[in-house]
């Protein structure tokens, strides 16, 4: 389980030995009552026991939540409020919070753009304009077909390769228009 | 016991007392948002920042515990400085709206401003905005504009009531305090988060736009809600009578007692105060002949009374007290029973649904009284008068508040019962389907209408004082006992309640030594009485 905590904003995809398989078709449905699977509960039993409290490990466990139903509804997030004894008023602080969890469906690939300083003055708004006309869609936004979500994030510490994204949990540097279409047409 | 100094007085306090609490000691209020000696240090407003004596920089009171020799300085420049940065950021997004805020007048971002503040605002920004005037739940509103983001309301939803309802929700300016969503403020005691919401964010759904507070009047007064005995300042609006309907009570609010409450008050309570200024208070004597109804005056009142129980063997005269009564009350009672040799007494009538009861303050007793009308031996269940009435073997019988007829007794025996007696007389503040069914109804004084004392299940034996003049003709319970005394040819003193505490306290064995004095604000426990 290499650090669910590390994944950023990664799309609903199985990811090694943490989907069930019986349950990865609900990976994109999100059902109303979420369950995790023996294996997945076991390793949240793992890293609540990493921490002196174990609410410590809440922020690894959404991850693994998200990654098994794809975002964070707010069935999921009383689900994980369940596991942990806590209310789920205090999960939804977290969800809240943090920009990484989806409180929205994504789409099946999520592109992040990075606007921050180096890319910024590398391009980074016209690299946003080329992909918002590319996909007919707003930062923040999915395409109709549910294929990509765009999202313009801060500083993704690649600066030496600005202008830069990430798409799912791949870097993509050194961007240009071109470079763009060749990877959008690689996206199912 | 660390000693310490505090702008130049010195203080001893408890080990691990942290300096907001050793400068009040000190006679040093340190202002704060966050903190609240009830709920958990949460050092979030910045607010109380002091100066310590060789710290580099200034520091949060709260957060930090006193220790030997610490010398703290709430005054200086440096401190006063950061107070008013720290004021300019808590009001950089407020909506100032104060001239249609309930909460104006007691809100602690206007008398901070006032006293700490008076900067110049250097926003130029528009504001963010946030909801306004969003039901939490049933007693609760929330706008969060007006929010500051103590985190109080949060803290005490997580740790008294353990509920955990209330969440920050989202980060930076756009942060606020809300439910997760689907769910509703309504725990049992989620009254008290408007009190210690230092702002206009949580208001109380019932009391916003009564009345102005600064209209009101207050005074000390305990809960007659339940056998815990709260203690509570009752707000009456007096001076702006227009602006609510009739409606004197205007809202009730925990006082401070380390031994009963604390800081807090239950909802029940705290809203179960709407009868006094209730459409069906009886406000003067009535005589009913029949189906015909008719006003009397207090003196015809007594009158007729002392003639039936003149006329009445003891025997025949069957008297149900009520828990609720005061102390005072009780006593005149119990002279009056001794004098006429009556022993067709009690006070205890159950309720038709048992009442709730937890591990916090609320208790399955409803009365304020029962352990007083216990020891003043005014008897317990009533079911024996009861009987006694249906086996037609009472001339007279005096029921005391109770609504027999919503009791868990059967609503058909207590009719056969209340059917079989001559002279059925009713004291009472309210009517109700067994005030309907005396032949004399006298109004009583609503609590909050008088002076005495309730006797808390622990034993303790508390004050509460008159807020209101009594509605129309009422009396509080001793003077109508007082009047009947008298008319009876029994030599009575007693012109004030303390008078009667004064006679109790020579004849029960249980409350000697207490004496108004000595109950002060927080009562006193029963000498004989062991804490639970």
């Amino acid at each position: 389980m290499s650090g669910a905590g590390s994944i950023s904003n990664r799309p609903p995809a199985a990811q090694a030995g943490l989907t069930d398989p019986a349950t990865t078709n609900a990976a994109t449905t999100n059902p109303a009552t979420p369950t995790f699977s023996a294996e997945q509960l076991a390793e949240v039993r793992r890293l609540q026991a990493l921490y002196p409290d174990a609410r410590g490990a809440l922020l690894p466990v959404l991850y693994i939540a998200q990654d098994t139903f794809g975002w964070i509804s707010l069935e999921v997030e009383e689900y994980v409020a369940g596991l942990f004894g806590l209310s789920p008023a205090h999960v939804h602080e977290v969800v809240t919070f943090y920009t990484l969890y989806f409180r929205d469906r994504p789409g099946r690939h999520v592109i992040s753009v990075c606007h921050n300083l180096s890319c910024h003055l590398a391009g980074a708004p016209s690299i946003i304009a080329h992909l918002k006309r590319r996909l007919g869609v707003e930062v923040g936004e999915t395409t109709e077909d549910g294929r990509v979500t765009l999202l313009s994030v801060e500083c993704l510490c690649a600066c030496e390769a600005a202008p830069m994204m990430q798409v799912d949990d791949r870097y993509e540097m050194n961007l240009t228009s071109a470079k763009i279409d060749r990877l959008l047409d690689g996206l199912a | 016991m660390p000693k310490l100094t505090v702008d130049g007085k010195e203080v001893e306090v408890p080990g691990g007392t942290n300096l907001i609490e050793a400068a009040r000691k000190a006679g040093v209020e340190v202002p704060h948002y966050c903190y609240h000696p009830g709920l958990s240090i949460a050092g979030q407003c910045r607010l109380c920042m002091v100066d310590l004596e060789k710290a580099p920089r200034p520091t949060i009171a709260c957060n930090t515990t006193a220790t030997e020799g610490m010398v703290v300085l709430t005054e200086t420049d440096r401190v006063r400085e950061t107070r008013k940065s720290i004021m300019e950021f808590h009001l950089i997004n407020h909506p100032l709206d104060c001239p249609v805020c309930d909460q104006a007048g007691e809100c602690w971002l206007q008398i901070y401003y006032m006293k700490h503040g008076l900067y110049d605002p250097r926003m130029t920004d528009e504001k963010v905005h946030k909801p306004k005037a969003v039901p939490l739940g049933p007693h609760v509103m929330l706008d969060a504009e007006r929010c500051i983001l103590c985190s109080r309301c949060v803290r005490f939803c997580d740790e008294i009531t353990a509920t955990g309802e209330l969440g920050i929700f989202e980060r930076g300016d756009h942060s606020e305090i809300g439910l997760f969503p689907g769910r509703a403020l309504d725990n049992p005691y989620s009254g008290n988060v408007v009190d210690i919401c230092p702002v206009g964010a949580l208001t109380d759904r019932d009391f916003r736009f009564q009345v102005r507070v600064w209209y009101l009047d207050s005074a000390k007064s305990v809960c007659p809600g339940c056998a815990r005995g709260c203690n509570i300042d009752v707000h009456v609006n007096r001076r702006r009578p227009h602006h609510a309907e009739g409606r004197r009570v205007a809202r009730l609010k925990p006082r401070f007692n380390e031994a009963v409450n604390r800081w807090w008050l239950c909802d029940a309570g705290r809203y179960g105060f709407t009868f006094v200024d209730d459409q069906d208070r009886l406000l003067v004597p009535t005589r009913r002949e029949g189906e015909t109804v008719s006003d009397a005056t207090w003196d015809d009142a007594i009158v007729a009374l002392a003639a039936t129980f003149r006329r009445s063997p003891p025997d025949e005269i069957g008297i149900i007290a009520s828990p609720k009564m005061a102390n005072e009350d009780l006593f005149a009672l119990r002279r009056l029973l001794d004098n006429l040799a009556l022993r067709r007494v009690a006070f205890r009538v159950p309720p038709r649904v048992a009442g709730d009861q937890d591990n916090f303050l609320i208790r399955a007793d409803k009365n304020p009284n029962s352990l007083g009308a216990e020891l003043v031996g005014l008897g317990g269940d009533s079911r024996a008068v009861l009987e006694a009435a249906r086996a037609r073997r009472l001339r007279c019988l005096v029921i005391f508040g109770h609504d027999l007829l919503a009791s868990e007794w059967p609503e058909a025996e207590v009719r056969e019962a209340l059917g079989a007696v001559e002279t059925v007389i009713f004291v009472g503040s309210n009517a109700h389907a067994t005030s309907a069914a005396a032949h004399w109804v006298l109004p009583a004084a609503a609590w909050v209408e008088r002076d005495g004392t309730y006797t808390n299940f622990e034993g303790r034996v508390q004050r509460f004082r008159p807020a209101v003049e009594p509605l129309g003709q009422a009396l509080a319970e001793w003077e109508i006992v007082g009047r009947l005394l008298a008319a009876l040819g029994v030599d009575s003193t007693a012109t004030r309640p303390e008078h009667w505490f004064r006679q109790l306290v020579a004849a029960v064995p249980a409350f000697a030594g207490l004496s108004y004095q000595a109950l002060g604000d927080g009562g006193r426990l029963l000498p004989g009485a062991v804490r639970a």
